[in-house]
């Protein structure tokens, strides 16, 4: 009887251990490089009725006035992290220039996130690329900190699309396309 | 074997004295390879494979394997911890590197090889502890052996005669042994002998289980902080914050099972860096004391902190340690353009070349204005021979040499850059020759391009926050493995037999004592022993004087009832160290 029981033992811890060696196994050898997905352009929607309710904040713009997110409540709002020290932020620019000129009229209103940067810098280049919205001045990544729970941005650019009601209706991680973000901005003004 | 019958006729005494002598387990060892010979040939193969598996020589081949491997990792530069070294390290071996990396050796501790032993000693360690678990309980239930017949063949063994009757003779020896906390047994009621077996000593299997489950808690703690840990560099100039997000952080390198969400909410403060030197003497220049003066939140909302950050004199928030590992000085520029508009204002890292006299250097990009500059920063200037040198690494007597550029930087084409690198492709040199600044001062560039000012200086550090909750479970269980080791090494497990039988003159009795130990590795047991049996026969002496009237020595003392004087509960001082066991 012990001896059955023994085998029985033997036999479970077997199982149990080549399982708990298989799973770690994968985790660790189906790890890419940490930084992997930064390199990855992507986007990220919600549907309506799963959209994270992006968190409020008041700030200081690069030109010194009081911007809150609660102010902008009725309105879609394009949310872009950015710094003029980043070349990919640089680029997309002015696509995101064009876009808030278009969609100035349909309610839409574009807001920038200056990280890690100076407002001399950042509004030197807002003036040479054209930028006619306003930025919040974010050295220190604070705004991007209190997104991170519901729109993690792992790098700069990254554009975030939060709908009337004051949700996130999705993200664009890296470089924006123009159509990536009308197709986004389209589905964001459904809300119901 | 069963203890229903125990006739006066003796029952086989060899199968008695093996009873008292079977392993100091529960039962018998199943008998290897004891899957009878009609098993599957591959059933017994895995069997063998697992039994070698568990076996301690294997486990103890595979900790080795485990200190061999982690010796690469701390000699070569390590992919995860500096990628700068490891290309460094390409650079000066061409022939060899690609080898040791291809044998995983620039990142030992995610290398395929090293998961394999870390995960096979794993498994070891659990196939082990397992049975092991079942096997203490097992004992643990069962009661020590029956006294065997002839105590005289034990290892150790005295006897005395005593003027108590049997019984009462058994009786006090049980108080004695009782006292001292061994597990007795006594025969069945109505058998007609009188005996008690007595054993001690389990936890040295519990110590031993004990440090194999702190081992296997050990690698637990170590794949936690592997799985679930973060380490990251920052690098903060004096008077800024950053919040810890990932896309904050110069340096992010994540365990596997981390996600951005997953950073400890904190923010932080440089308010001031102050980096003192040895001014005078053989080891002028030495730095004599670090001291980052920070400010900090542990969470958006929560009381700001400050804390001077010193060399190994981390930061604790939130779980997480911030380090102080690096400093420079970031002169701070303002740059105007040509239309007469400020291009560019900040405070720009430059990097130590030199990190005795501090000379550094550094980019500043002003992609707005067209501007480029290369500049070598010397925190106290001397000119040699035209030369800028630095003969101090304070910042006594700052000055910046500038090369200027104008032209395109290609800053938006998309593509990164290093913001310590200046790319000239495309760029045109301002002036023939180096331009010196020092604080205050502006140089004009020629053909009305813009202007450059040196501000004023600015020290940065640069700063390695660590999140390891393995650590903690790490040591806490290192420290059990420790005193697990050091129970099952002192404790030994221990039976005292004691038989008394009535003397051939018809009263009184002759008493005797047997001792027996398995594992005697740090001795002792004969000392043990040989108080013991001296106790037994003195409490028994006591037990005859102390009753001053009725107890007549005859008189059963079968009721169980203590001994009246002779107190076998207090032992002697000192004579039994491992009286807990």
């Amino acid at each position: 009887m012990f001896r059955a029981k023994r085998r029985t033992v033997v036999t479970v811890t077997a199982v149990l251990a080549v399982l708990l060696a298989g799973a770690l196994a994968v985790t660790f050898l189906t790890q890419g490089k940490g930084n992997a997905s930064d390199g990855g352009n992507g986007t990220v929607e919600y549907q309506p009725g799963h959209r994270p309710l992006a968190p409020d904040f008041t700030a200081t713009s690069l030109t010194g006035t009081t911007i809150s997110l609660s102010s902008y409540r009725g309105k879609t709002v394009v949310l872009n992290f950015w710094g003029s020290w980043c070349p990919p932020c640089r680029q997309e620019a002015p696509t995101l220039a064009v876009l808030a000129q278009q969609y100035r009229s349909q309610g839409v209103a574009f807001l920038g996130d200056d990280v890690g940067d100076t407002p001399s810098n950042a509004l030197a280049f807002t003036r040479s690329a054209g930028i006619g919205y306003p930025s919040i001045s974010d050295p220190g990544y604070l705004i991007v900190q209190k997104f991170s729970q519901v729109a993690p941005v792992s790098d700069t650019p990254t554009t975030v699309v939060i709908d009337k009601t004051g949700h996130v209706a999705g993200m664009v991680l890296g470089e924006v396309s123009y159509g990536e973000m009308t197709t986004l901005l389209r589905n964001a003004a459904v809300t119901q | 074997m069963t203890d229903v019958h125990a006739p006066k006729s003796g029952p086989e005494p060899a199968a008695e004295q093996d009873a008292a002598t079977r392993p100091f387990g529960t039962h018998p060892e199943v008998a290897d390879g004891g899957t009878g010979g009609n098993a599957q040939p591959e059933a017994g193969w895995l069997r063998w494979g697992w039994r070698q598996l568990t076996s301690m020589r294997t486990a103890l081949i595979l900790l080795f394997l485990l200190a061999l491997g982690s010796i690469p990792g701390s000699v070569l530069p390590q992919q995860g911890t500096d990628p700068g070294a490891v290309d460094q390290y390409y650079a000066s071996h061409p022939a060899i590197a690609p080898w040791l990396n291809r044998l995983g050796l620039f990142n030992v501790f995610a290398s395929p090889w090293f998961a394999a032993i870390y995960l096979l000693l794993f498994a070891s360690l659990v196939g082990c502890v397992v049975p092991r678990t079942f096997k203490l309980v097992g004992s643990a239930r069962t009661p020590p052996p029956r006294a065997p017949r002839n105590l005289g063949r034990l290892p150790h063994s005295s006897s005395y005669a005593s003027a108590l009757s049997p019984e009462a003779a058994v009786e006090g020896a049980a108080a004695v042994l009782g006292g001292q906390r061994f597990r007795l047994r006594r025969p069945d009621a109505g058998s007609g002998e009188h005996w008690v077996s007595a054993e001690k000593g389990y936890l040295r299997e519990v110590g031993n289980l004990l440090f194999h489950l702190a081992l296997l808690g050990v690698l637990l703690s170590i794949a936690a902080g592997g799985l679930f840990g973060y380490k990251a560099d920052k690098l903060l100039v004096e008077g800024q914050s950053f919040a810890d997000t990932r896309s904050a952080l110069d340096e992010f390198n994540p365990g596997r099972l981390v996600s951005g969400s997953d950073l400890a909410p904190f923010t932080m403060t440089l308010n001031k860096f102050t980096a003192s030197y040895i001014e005078s003497g053989e080891s002028r220049g030495q730095p004599s004391n670090f001291d980052a003066d920070v400010s900090y939140t542990a969470s958006p909302g929560a009381t700001p902190g400050t804390y001077h950050i010193r060399i190994n004199d981390p930061l604790s928030v939130d779980s997480l340690k911030v380090y102080l590992i690096g400093h420079g000085y970031a002169p701070e520029f303002k740059v105007t353009g040509a239309n007469g508009q400020v291009a560019y204002q900040e405070a720009t890292p430059f990097i130590p070349a030199n990190t005795g006299t501090f000379l550094s250097d550094g980019v500043v990009k002003a992609p707005d204005a067209s501007l480029g500059f290369m500049g070598v920063f010397v925190p106290t200037a001397i000119s040699v021979g035209g030369t800028l040198e630095s003969i101090f690494p304070a910042a006594d007597a700052p000055a910046v040499s500038l090369i200027g550029y104008s032209g395109n930087l290609d800053m938006n084409g998309g593509a990164s850059q290093s913001v310590y690198q200046l790319d000239t492709t495309g760029m045109t040199e301002v002036s023939g020759s180096p331009h010196l600044l020092v604080p205050g001062q502006t140089w004009q560039l020629p053909g009305g391009k813009g202007s450059i000012t040196f501000v004023g200086v600015k020290q940065w550090v640069s700063l390695a926050i660590t999140y390891d909750p393995g650590q903690l479970p790490a040591l806490a269980c290192g420290i059990l493995a420790l005193a697990g080791l050091l129970l099952s090494f002192f404790v030994r497990r221990r039976r005292v037999f004691v038989r008394a039988v009535t003397a051939a003159s018809g009263t009184g009795s002759v008493v005797t004592v047997g001792g027996l130990t398995r594992s005697d590795a740090s001795g002792g047991f004969e000392e043990e022993f040989a108080e013991l049996a001296a106790e037994i026969a003195e409490a028994e002496s006591a037990a005859l004087l102390e009753p001053a009237e009725p107890a007549a020595p005859a008189e059963p003392l079968g009721s169980g009832k203590p001994e009246p004087g002779g107190n076998p509960e207090s032992p002697k001082p000192g004579s039994n160290p491992e009286s807990g066991a």
